[in-house]
């Protein structure tokens, strides 16, 4: 998605949220441009539905500001502002049946009944429910009642949807089907998305930019490649993914000493020789076919486990000599039938420099 | 940190904000003149002399020195101590054949045991002077003791308060944790002492609980002392005595802040209690299953039909005696005693009267209690009003409804109080009733609300639909049921509540449960007997259509089906 140049559709500067002496959001600044799918990312507790619920006017910051479209929506009521809203648990009105449930923005707009219907008929189509108009909540499954949630908050046709953990609720299989879908369906109406999770895989699937949220401040925000190819920090890049944390220090220009071998690195952040680094790698990122002994970063380490992992496998290695560094590569199924790897078996491997982030020892 | 900061933003308050807010103080307001100023009248009036002059402790010092008001003082808290003291174990086992054993007919049983809810506590003291009584069938039973005084006092208290006890235990005992007697049982631990390591324990706090209760309930109970008290003076009667007989008000007041005092101080017992209680059941605990054993069944069995019967045969008393010609020499059946023209100017007035009053209570009380009870729970900011109204719709838990009804006579009766014209009329009685039992419906009505999703205001308001839309299409419906439990609360207790309204009613509004108490007066216990019976039947009668109308809630609304 090109953003350079557009102005943000939702513009969050300098936002901050105290409960009591607690702060749950730390002068965060954040724009989303138009059209885009944006999800937050973080652990639980991190703020991510503190933040959401500050654009949704729902609980409001302590200070700081917000601009949606071109307007100062900072301090208005929920009401006020243009959104639809999914949450976690739905909260779908369970007395209504599901016609009732999607149509419940449209009555109190005094359109007539006959558009009502059609709206709702065409909602229903979209979310792929048309003929459960008049069931009750109760008698869908879950990823029904997620749907007839997302379609109540599109009757609106709200400039900004803000989902809050939609797939949560549901088991895995549910989950992923549903996670195309609303793919889809972003990208067919081109609305404006905020979506919450805690799960990296839906970010990663999902979002057109991940932002990456620690302890109520903005860690990395960038496309799903970027987080996850270039993550802003450690906790970045543990949280994204599986990596493989080295103990390292700075020995020259480009070169860090780890367990007393030295690695080439493309890029050492500025980090001046002598300063303790922790440097990061990850397990499919290690360079198992192929390597010559004795090329750039190559390292001969024997097998010591080997875990199965369906269409892979993970295994530790530890240099043959003994020391450090232990790593966590991959290794398809393929070379692993080709090279006969088992435990004990001793091959040489290397850890590609652009491959290798090293960031300041926290 | 960044060295200058980001703009403060004050939140603005949306039209549904605003609304709230407004509704919110309105309801403070509301509960401020039916609570709040009239306990203030009484406190006032208890340091005030004849002429309305501030004689600071003088009439509290009178009090102390006047040994036939201070004995009473005693007198009161001998009773509730004996009566405390036998309904709790009792209503214990009781509770515990209900929820900790395989007993057969546990409805039944906890039918049988729940009856006195459904009359005025007057019913089991006329019973017992049908009984004992100077003309009693079982006189001989008491050796030639009168059963008036304490005697009859805490027998009859006993029927009173046993199913108020029972509801709390059977709630503390219903809660228990089967991992926690599996774990026992690992343990080899014997029947005895997993008793009282486990069981006991897990009741502590409603067995404090109840003890709170039932001795605040037995000290401020009015109607069962007044009937078969004789000369054995408590509070509640005292009261009554100084200010119906002898008109001294300020010895009244000071005797209610005296009467507050046990009662204030179980309600924060009771508060604290609670507040304990919550943890105690984790998530993740499994439901109590009980497992057959013969011995104890058949035992808890014997135990329960004895005490069932002993209520069931108490109230059969009443209702027989109503239909006798002259007890206990003419047993034959007659009407005669329910033409209440006979006992009372009103006659069947003073039943319609009780009609009337207790469905503008149950409508009226319902409809104060919701909305304030949606908005303490359902507005957005202003702490400090929701608090103010959640603490002040607490308070009528903690006010006898003696006090209450006295500080209404203070507080409608000042001068200058532009609600004075109330004074006398069906609907002081009416807003008497629903602030006297104002707490337990709002409780119920906000425990309702807090099972609603928390987002149904915020979905609303993101569709742009005003909250009170929301409030009539989604929250009354839902919450129907919690609704229809909270009127019937409110009629029940209306129709059989002696205490507050018998310092408010005047000749025309005068009710059923206090034509008992005249009747009962004047010597016609007979009427009496046939009142009780008659608001028993309508209570019942009331109850049973509440079973039937939530049956048909649950079988006609499709989206109630699981
Ligand atoms: N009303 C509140 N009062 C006090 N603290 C709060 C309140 N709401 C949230 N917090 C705190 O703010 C922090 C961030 O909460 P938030 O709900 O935004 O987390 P989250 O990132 O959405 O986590 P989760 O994945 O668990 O939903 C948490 O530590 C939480 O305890
Ligand atoms: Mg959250």
């Amino acid at each position: 998605m090109d953003v350079t140049g557009a102005s943000p559709y939702l513009s969050i500067r300098r936002l901050t949220k105290r409960f009591g002496s607690f702060t749950a959001l730390d002068d965060v600044s954040l724009d989303v441009f138009a059209r885009e799918f944006v999800v937050f990312l973080g652990p639980s507790g991190c703020g991510k539905t503190t933040l959401l619920r500050a654009i949704a006017g729902l609980d409001i910051q302590t200070s700081g500001t917000i601009h949606q479209g071109g307007r100062d929506v900072s301090a208005l009521p929920p009401a006020e502002r243009d959104f639809g809203i999914v949450f976690q648990s739905y909260a779908l009105f369970p007395n209504l049946t599901v016609f009732d449930n999607v149509g419940y923005g449209l009555v109190s707009r005094g359109q007539p009944r006959s558009q009502i219907q059609a709206r709702v008929a065409e909602l229903l189509a979209l979310v792929g429910l048309p003929d459960s108009g008049a069931k009750y909540p109760s008698q869908l499954s879950g990823g029904q009642q997620q749907r007839v949630a997302l379609a109540r908050a599109l009757a609106i046709s709200p400039g900004l949807l803000l989902l809050d953990e939609p797939l949560s609720a549901l088991d895995a299989r549910v989950r992923t089907h549903l996670r195309q879908e609303l793919k889809e369906l972003q990208r067919k109406l081109g609305i404006t998305t905020i979506m919450v999770t805690h799960d990296q895989e839906e970010a990663l699937t999902l979002a057109d930019r991940i932002v990456v949220m620690n302890h109520g401040v903005i860690d990395q925000v960038g496309t799903p490649t970027e987080v996850y190819r270039q993550p802003a920090s450690p906790f970045v890049a543990d949280f994204v993914g599986t990596m493989n944390f080295l103990q390292a220090s700075v020995a020259e220009h480009g070169v860090v000493a780890i367990g007393g071998r030295q690695f080439w690195v493309e890029s050492l952040n500025g980090m001046k020789p002598g300063t303790a680094a922790t440097v990061c790698i990850r397990p499919e990122d290690v360079k198992t076919r192929n390597v010559e002994p004795g090329s750039e970063n190559a390292l001969e380490v024997e097998v010591k486990a080997l875990e199965f992992l369906g269409s892979f496998a993970r295994a530790r290695l530890a240099p043959a000599d003994g020391g450090d560094p232990e790593i966590v590569a991959d290794f398809s199924i393929n070379l692993l039938r080709d090279l006969k790897v088992e435990p004990g078996l001793k091959l040489p491997v290397a850890l590609p420099p652009d491959r290798l982030r090293a960031f300041p020892k926290a | 940190m960044t060295a200058a900061s980001a703009p403060l933003i004050r939140a603005r308050a949306s039209r549904d904000d605003l609304i709230m807010r407004a509704g919110l103080a309105l309801f403070a307001l509301f509960l401020l003149v039916v609570v709040a100023l009239p306990l203030w009248a009484l406190l006032s009036k208890s340091f005030q002399d004849h002429n309305g002059n501030f004689v600071g402790l003088a009439n509290y010092l009178r009090y102390v020195e006047t040994p036939a008001l201070f004995q009473s003082f005693w007198n009161s808290l001998f009773v509730a101590i004996v009566v405390t003291a036998i309904v709790v174990p009792l209503a214990f086992i009781y509770a515990y054949a209900l929820t900790r054993s395989c007993m057969r007919f546990k409805a039944v049983f906890q039918g049988l045991a729940l009856i006195p809810i459904l009359a005025p506590s007057l019913l089991p003291a006329i019973s017992l002077i049908y009984l004992f009584g100077n003309q009693g069938l079982l006189k001989g039973w008491l050796f030639g003791q009168p059963v008036y005084g304490a005697t009859g006092i805490i027998t009859a208290q006993v029927f009173y308060c046993f199913p108020h006890a029972l509801m709390i235990l059977v709630t503390a005992l219903s809660m228990a944790d089967q991992r926690l007697y599996e774990s026992a049982d690992a343990l080899g631990a014997s029947r005895l002492r997993k008793f009282l390591t486990v069981t006991l324990p897990g009741a502590k706090y409603g067995l404090i609980s109840t003890s709170f209760v039932i001795f605040t309930l037995v000290i401020t109970d009015f109607g069962i002392a007044k009937v078969v008290g004789g000369r054995f003076n408590v509070l509640a009667t005292d009261i009554y005595k100084q200010v119906i007989g002898q008109q001294n008000f300020e010895m009244g007041a000071v005797v209610g802040v005296v009467l507050l005092v046990p009662a204030l101080l179980s309600f924060a017992v009771d508060r604290i209690v609670a507040r304990r209680q919550v943890a105690q059941l984790s998530a993740r605990a499994v439901p109590f299953e009980p497992k057959p054993r013969q011995s104890r069944d058949l035992a808890l069995t014997l135990f329960c039909a004895a005490i069932g019967l002993a209520i069931l045969g108490v109230f059969a008393v009443s209702v027989w005696a109503s239909f006798i010609t002259f007890w206990p020499y003419n047993l034959t059946l007659t009407l005669k005693n329910y033409a209440f023209g006979n006992f009372d100017p009103l006659g069947w007035g003073v039943y319609w009267n009780s009609l009337k009053m207790a469905a503008a209570s149950a409508i009226l009380g319902t409809i104060a209690v919701f909305l304030g009870a949606y908005l303490v729970e359902k507005s957005k900011g202003f702490h400090v009003g929701r608090n103010f109204v959640h603490l002040l719709a607490m308070i009528p838990l903690a006010v006898p409804g003696l006090v209450l009804g006295l500080s209404y006579i203070f507080f409608f009766n000042m001068k200058g109080n532009p609600l004075g014209f109330l004074y006398g009329t069906m609907a002081i009685l009416v807003v008497n009733t629903v602030a006297h039992f104002y707490t337990v419906s709002h409780l119920t009505a906000v425990t309702a609300l807090k099972q609603l999703d928390a987002e149904f205001e915020a979905v609303s308001a993101s569709l742009k639909v005003p909250v009170w839309r929301t409030f009539f299409r989604v929250t009354v419906p839902i919450c129907l049921p919690a609704i229809l439990d909270v009127a019937i609360y409110f009629f029940v207790n209306a129709m059989t509540t002696v205490s507050a309204v018998i310092f408010l009613y005047s000749s025309e509004t005068k009710l059923a449960s206090l034509a008992i108490v005249n009747m009962d007066e004047s010597g016609f216990t007979a009427g009496a007997a046939g009142m009780a019976t008659v608001i028993v039947v309508t209570s019942a009668a009331v109850k049973l259509a509440q079973l039937g109308l939530s049956r048909l809630l649950s079988r006609t609304q499709a989206w109630r089906k699981r």
